[in-house]
């Protein structure tokens, strides 16, 4: 049953690649600085927000700035897919009605998008990083490539939960925003690891999936060291779980869809 | 012969959730609403103990007035609507024309678009460049073709949309009232090429009001009334009887 419905995505494949590519298309057609923006936009913020947090913490800018950065471009990844996904069935109504291709690959859709839009962001953190801070540069970086599949494996089965739900409760975007805000505030996403520590508040690094996750490109990129086991466990169990999440909701969710479009 | 499409005792209904609770907000509103305040919305039964055997070569006209079942059960035997009983078994490739503009990005190109709706339909980008003049041609569109389709007319869209789509193989082609609307000159051409369909001995299920394309271009006939099959035989005495259903005889 798994199979052929995974079957079926892959058969279908010319048709979400096809989908993906002129997402990207109508993204960066009709504006100046078109596919240069992706890489601006997080560029823009950080030095923003290092400016700011470095007075505020006493941070040295050289080293918070790229921390920043690679908090920036990944969390954008996972609120874009969050918030994306959760209207991609919507979005792709018009072939739903048509067609019964597996829902999941209108979700993919977006991931795969956003993957893209994850790459080139994260090429402005690998140049600022070896401008910067050269010394950090080492077989150790070859991990950081492996953030690329495990992001979108955590982010399709939970943009397809997601869908499933917001298909049926449109204003789950807006309650969704919500959740990330407060999931984003209680993570060393921006803030960094030790003011967490300092606030004898460890749980919220070591037992958060979202910590681990960043570690994979953060340890090796900023700090030069491979990631560690427990890194990979963590996003290794949340892929896992959401994963199966996504199927058993999806094994009576799938069917109804067309009826709430 | 082989049966193509089968339903026995098929049950469809549309859950009311479907139009009542459209966000958080009023599902939780309603939790705390008073029984009696509430507004009852009942599932809708759109088919009823629908059973049909089609086999291979026939041309079935469907029948029955705006809401009668028509257009579900078309997307029952696409496999697009779940059941919520009986059994539905149809072997086969099948290909519908539903909603004719559903899928067409209106900014690209009509040329661009056949290529975009036959990767819709599961095809793959080398046998669509394989079959692009074939559909450039039957369409007609003359220069048209490398326009965005936004600047198209209804009755353009129809000729494209056909064209893929009856140039493209299947074993069950379903069509939903759509024929209609090509100019005089097209009608022509797509009656031809429904034949030649037929004539590869695949399945053809049309819906539709018009008394004429049904009696030219099915032999069998069925009639649906409020969700239930009230008649199935030939199709002129398949006429009579959605006319005297309806109290048009």
């Amino acid at each position: 049953m798994a199979g052929s419905y995974f079957g079926g995505v892959w058969a279908a494949r010319h048709f979400w690649i096809h989908l993906a590519m002129s997402d990207l298309r109508s993204r960066w057609r009709r504006s100046f600085f078109g596919i240069l923006w992706t890489l601006i936009q997080p560029l823009g913020m950080t030095l923003l927000i290092s400016f700011v947090f470095s007075a505020m913490f006493h941070t040295p800018i050289r080293e918070y700035a790229p921390y920043i950065l690679s908090g920036i471009v990944v969390w954008d990844f996972v609120v874009a897919c969050a918030i994306g996904g959760s209207l991609s069935f919507v979005q792709a109504d018009a072939y739903i009605k048509q067609y019964g291709h597996p829902l999941a690959i209108y979700t993919l859709r977006t991931v795969l998008t956003n993957l893209v839009v994850l790459l080139l962001a994260a090429s402005g953190l690998v140049i600022w990083v070896l401008a910067v801070m050269p010394d950090r540069v080492g077989w150790s970086w070859l991990a950081s490539i492996t953030i690329l599949p495990i992001v979108a494996l955590i982010m399709w089965p939970s943009s397809t939960l997601l869908a499933y739900v917001a298909t049926r409760f449109r204003d789950l975007p807006y309650a969704l925003n919500l959740i990330l805000q407060a999931m984003w505030f209680v993570s060393p996403i921006y803030f960094e690891e030790k003011a967490f520590r300092g606030a004898k508040l460890d749980y919220l690094v070591d037992y958060n999936p979202l910590y681990h996750l960043l570690q994979i490109v953060r340890a090796p990129l900023l700090q030069g060291e491979w990631p560690t086991m427990a890194n990979y466990a963590y996003c290794f169990g949340l892929i896992a779980v959401l994963s199966l999440a996504a199927w058993l909701f999806g094994r009576s969710a799938e069917k109804k869809v067309i009826f709430y479009l | 012969m082989s049966n193509l499409i089968s339903m026995r005792n098929v049950d469809l209904s549309y859950a009311s959730t479907a139009f009542k609770e459209r966000s958080l907000k009023t599902a939780l509103t309603n939790l705390f609403r008073p029984q009696q305040r509430r507004i009852e919305v009942h599932d809708i039964k759109a088919l009823k103990n629908v059973s049909v055997e089609i086999r291979s070569g026939e041309r079935v006209g469907l029948l029955g007035h705006n809401g009668a079942g028509k257009s579900t059960f078309l997307k029952v035997v696409a496999g697009l609507y779940p059941i919520s009983a009986g059994t539905r078994a149809v072997r086969g490739v099948v290909r519908s024309m539903f909603d004719l503009s559903l899928g067409f990005e209106p900014d690209a190109t009509g040329r661009e678009n056949i290529l975009y709706r036959g990767l819709l339909l599961g095809l793959t980008p080398k046998f669509m460049r394989g079959i692009e003049a074939e559909v450039v041609a039957f369409a007609d569109l003359g220069e048209f073709i490398d326009y965005p389709i936004k600047t198209y007319s209804a009755g353009m869209l129809v000729r494209l949309a056909f064209a893929i789509t009856t140039a493209v193989g299947g074993d069950v082609l379903l069509l939903d009232e759509v024929i209609g609307a090509g100019d005089a000159n097209f009608m022509v051409k797509a009656k031809r090429r429904i034949r030649e369909l037929i004539e590869k001995s695949e399945v053809l299920l049309l819906a539709s009001h018009d008394f004429e394309t049904l009696r030219s271009t099915c032999e069998r006939g069925l009639v649906l009334h409020h969700g239930e099959l009230r008649f199935d035989g030939p199709m002129d005495a398949c006429i009579g009887e959605y006319k005297q259903l309806n109290g048009l005889a």
